[in-house]
């Protein structure tokens, strides 16, 4: 097997760029889903927490046509976008981006939760008692003390938009350059006959990615929970 | 204790796996509906066409639609299938080289045109005799088309962009689709300007108009042959099939705008 | 110095009724286990929210269910020394001694780190991070990050539980000095009548 040509490297960069793209999008959100799930009880909380779960259950298609409901250009939130902030995702890699961030969200939501959880209140209670109001309890003490956690869950969702496919096909198509991350581009690779190398070369790309973030996330768990905690 | 609960769960498990054996094995009955892999562009005609059958009796055929390229594939992986009925003669010509379709069965059944359509409000107009026509309808949109470079109704529709000498023009501009449907459902919801399916897919859909159909010297006949896998179990396969190429079964597909196969 | 405590709650099964007004440097909690002692200590630190009732320490209304008022726990100045110390584990004795000090405003600090340091006699110890340090050596930071936040008055749940003679009769002779030499109220919590009868007089019993 020979080394990858240019533009297979060039495939492996939008597809690192799209998943560094949907993790940093995710990475905020997921945590503040996390934090809302381990610390607060309120009305609709079981139901946020299916909701978070669902992009692991259902059809990717089915979350892909979702999405295309949404954040096509006639969709609601699509339109909206397009109209104030000028941004599309349409056959664009930006769209690649947020399937990918949707289909990543419950698992860095999981590894996050986990850890913020395993953060003790009663620490919380003594940094309230030396002065620290409730944000500032939170940023020194309920932070500092997840983030460990809340690496783990960035690679680990990073992992999973390396591979995704089914969302991100369904949404924005299959474009070169834009939307032709190493999942589509195995996928069009099978589809025509002759290009058995190309798609080797590409698999093993993929492999090796998705093992060596898989790897560092768990090493992450583990650093943070002395062992104890397993996110994989 | 442990020995009761892990006697429990063996025999939980030793009977979740019988009742997933029982339904994986093929019912080898007289009863068993025949399985036919089918086109996408197929859906509703080939949905009829299972129910007039069924309405005389016999079992109604199991179908699954899907890009003909996939569903090649997976006869040659060896699924479990009694029909193939393709969107083009090459990937035919596959299981058939291969020698997975039983001898005799093969028959070109349909033809079709491809076509340009526009979502239903649009007020694009095209020349397909103007190389610069389509690309200027375009804007800045994209191009939907089932993907070009493997499932039929896309290498049709670059077949004829090509001889018309549109195809440079559009090349980079097009949104790859899954199979046809996934393109003609970009053009419904307004995503895509323009589209190429096939006129059965247009007439089925009134979410979009036609704006050109593409002349049939533009590209290689679109021709969807019918034919029975060697690895068929159904006692029901050849009857299914009979049933298709007969002049009731044919008449079905004309009603959904199919054609007669054309030949050069 | 006064303590003045009215509190009605109910946890479950247990239901707490306190009505006290003392104005002892060291005041002793006493009674059974599970009666509350430690919910009474959360309640007047801000951190358990009583059903009904007033607390009020020198003058300083900080909580009172009839006028509406609840002081959240980081301005009422409350030094609690936990059972369990609390000690911050992601942060050296010294961060964790500085914790309390930095939030707090200067003109309300009583005592500067070097002192409290040296009162403790954990000057050895500042380097180390928390996990590493002897059941003892936690309590007496514990005790100094606590004295650091310039608190108005010392919350002490039994803080000789978990420790050898030689560090009891340690810990003991610390809370003796800060009853004796800094005016700051405490309220302490001990079951053993012995330590309470050393300490102070003033007994206040629950239930």
């Amino acid at each position: 097997m020979t080394l990858p040509t240019s533009a297979e490297w060039d495939i492996v960069a939008l597809s690192l760029k799209v998943s560094v793209a949907a993790m940093l999008a995710c990475l905020p959100v997921a945590y503040a889903l996390a934090w809302l799930l381990a610390r607060r009880r309120f009305p609709g909380r079981m139901l946020l927490d299916a909701a978070v779960h669902l992009p692991l259950v259902l059809p990717p298609a089915v979350t892909g046509w979702v999405l295309l409901l949404l954040f096509g250009r006639t969709g609601p939130v699509g339109a909206w976008l397009e109209r104030v902030l000028g941004i599309t995702l349409m056959f664009r890699w930006t769209g690649a981006a947020l399937a990918a961030a949707v289909m990543a969200l419950p698992l860095a939501v999981r590894a996050m939760r986990l850890s913020i959880e395993a953060v003790d209140r009663r620490l919380v209670d003594a940094a309230r008692s030396l002065g620290a109001g409730r944000i500032r309890a939170f940023a020194t003490i309920t932070l500092p003390l997840s983030l460990p956690g809340i690496l783990a869950g960035a690679v680990l969702g990073f992992a999973r938009s390396i591979g995704e496919f089914g969302a991100t096909i369904t949404f924005v198509s299959n474009i070169p350059g834009q939307t032709r991350t190493l999942p589509l581009a195995i996928y069009t690779g099978l589809q025509i006959p002759g290009t058995e190398m190309q798609v080797a070369r590409l698999a093993a790309v993929s492999v090796v990615l998705s093992l060596v973030a898989l790897l560092l996330s768990e090493w992450l768990v583990r650093r943070a929970g002395g062992g104890r905690a397993h996110v994989l | 204790m442990i020995r009761q609960r892990q006697t429990a769960a063996v025999s939980l498990l030793a009977s979740f796996l019988a009742v997933l054996a029982a339904a994986c094995s093929p019912a080898r009955d007289d009863a068993a509906p025949p399985v036919v892999l089918a086109a996408a562009s197929l859906q509703e005609s080939l949905e009829a066409a299972a129910d007039g059958w069924a309405r005389q009796g016999h079992p109604r055929p199991v179908l699954s639609f899907a890009a003909s390229s996939a569903l090649a594939r997976q006869a040659e992986s060896g699924a479990p299938a009694d029909l193939f009925f393709s969107a083009d003669e090459k990937w035919m010509d596959e299981l058939d080289g291969k020698g997975l379709l039983r001898p005799g069965t093969r028959i070109t059944l349909l033809g079709n045109a491809i076509v340009l359509v526009a979502p239903q409000d649009s007020k694009a107009a095209v020349a397909l005799d103007d190389p610069a026509s389509l690309p200027a309808a375009l804007g800045d949109g994209r191009l939907a088309m089932a993907d070009p470079a493997a499932v039929p109704a896309g290498k049709y529709g670059k077949a004829a962009l090509e001889t018309l000498g549109i195809w440079p023009a559009v090349e980079h501009r097009v949104a790859s689709g899954e199979n046809v449907r996934a393109a003609l459902a970009l053009v419904e919801r307004g995503e895509a300007p323009l589209g190429i399916v096939y006129a059965t897919d247009a007439a089925a859909s009134a979410k979009v108009r036609v704006v050109a159909t593409f002349p049939a010297a533009s590209h290689p006949p679109i021709l969807y042959p019918l034919a029975v896998l060697k690895t068929s179990a159904s006692p029901d396969a050849q009857g299914f099939r009979d049933f298709l190429a007969s002049d009731a079964g044919r008449a079905i597909f004309l009603r959904y705008g199919f054609t007669a196969p054309q030949t050069r | 110095m006064s303590f003045e405590i009215a509190l009605r709650h109910r946890i479950g099964e247990t239901a707490i009724a306190l009505d006290a007004h003392f104005t002892e440097p060291l005041t002793a909690l006493v009674g059974p286990s599970g009666i509350g002692k430690t919910t009474v200590l959360n309640m007047i630190a801000g951190l358990v929210q009583p059903d009904c009732g007033r607390i009020a320490v020198n003058g300083n209304v900080l909580f009172d269910s009839a006028a509406g008022m609840d002081l959240p726990p980081e301005v009422r100045r409350a030094g609690y020394v936990f059972q369990d110390n609390r000690l911050f584990p992601h942060m050296r004795v010294r961060a964790n001694l500085a914790y309390g000090e930095r939030l707090s405003r200067p003109e309300h600090r009583w005592i500067g780190q070097a002192e409290a340091v040296a009162f403790l006699g954990i000057g050895h110890l500042l380097d180390r991070w928390p996990a590493t340090l002897s059941g003892g050596e936690a309590r007496r930071v514990a005790i100094g990050r606590a004295l650091l936040a310039a608190p108005r008055f010392l919350l002490m749940d039994e803080p000789l539980t978990s420790l050898d003679a030689a560090r009891r009769e340690e810990i003991l002779r610390v809370v003796e000095r800060i009853r004796d030499e800094l005016a700051i109220p405490i309220l302490y919590i001990s079951h053993s009548p012995a330590e309470v009868a050393r300490l102070t007089s003033c007994v206040l019993r629950l239930p």
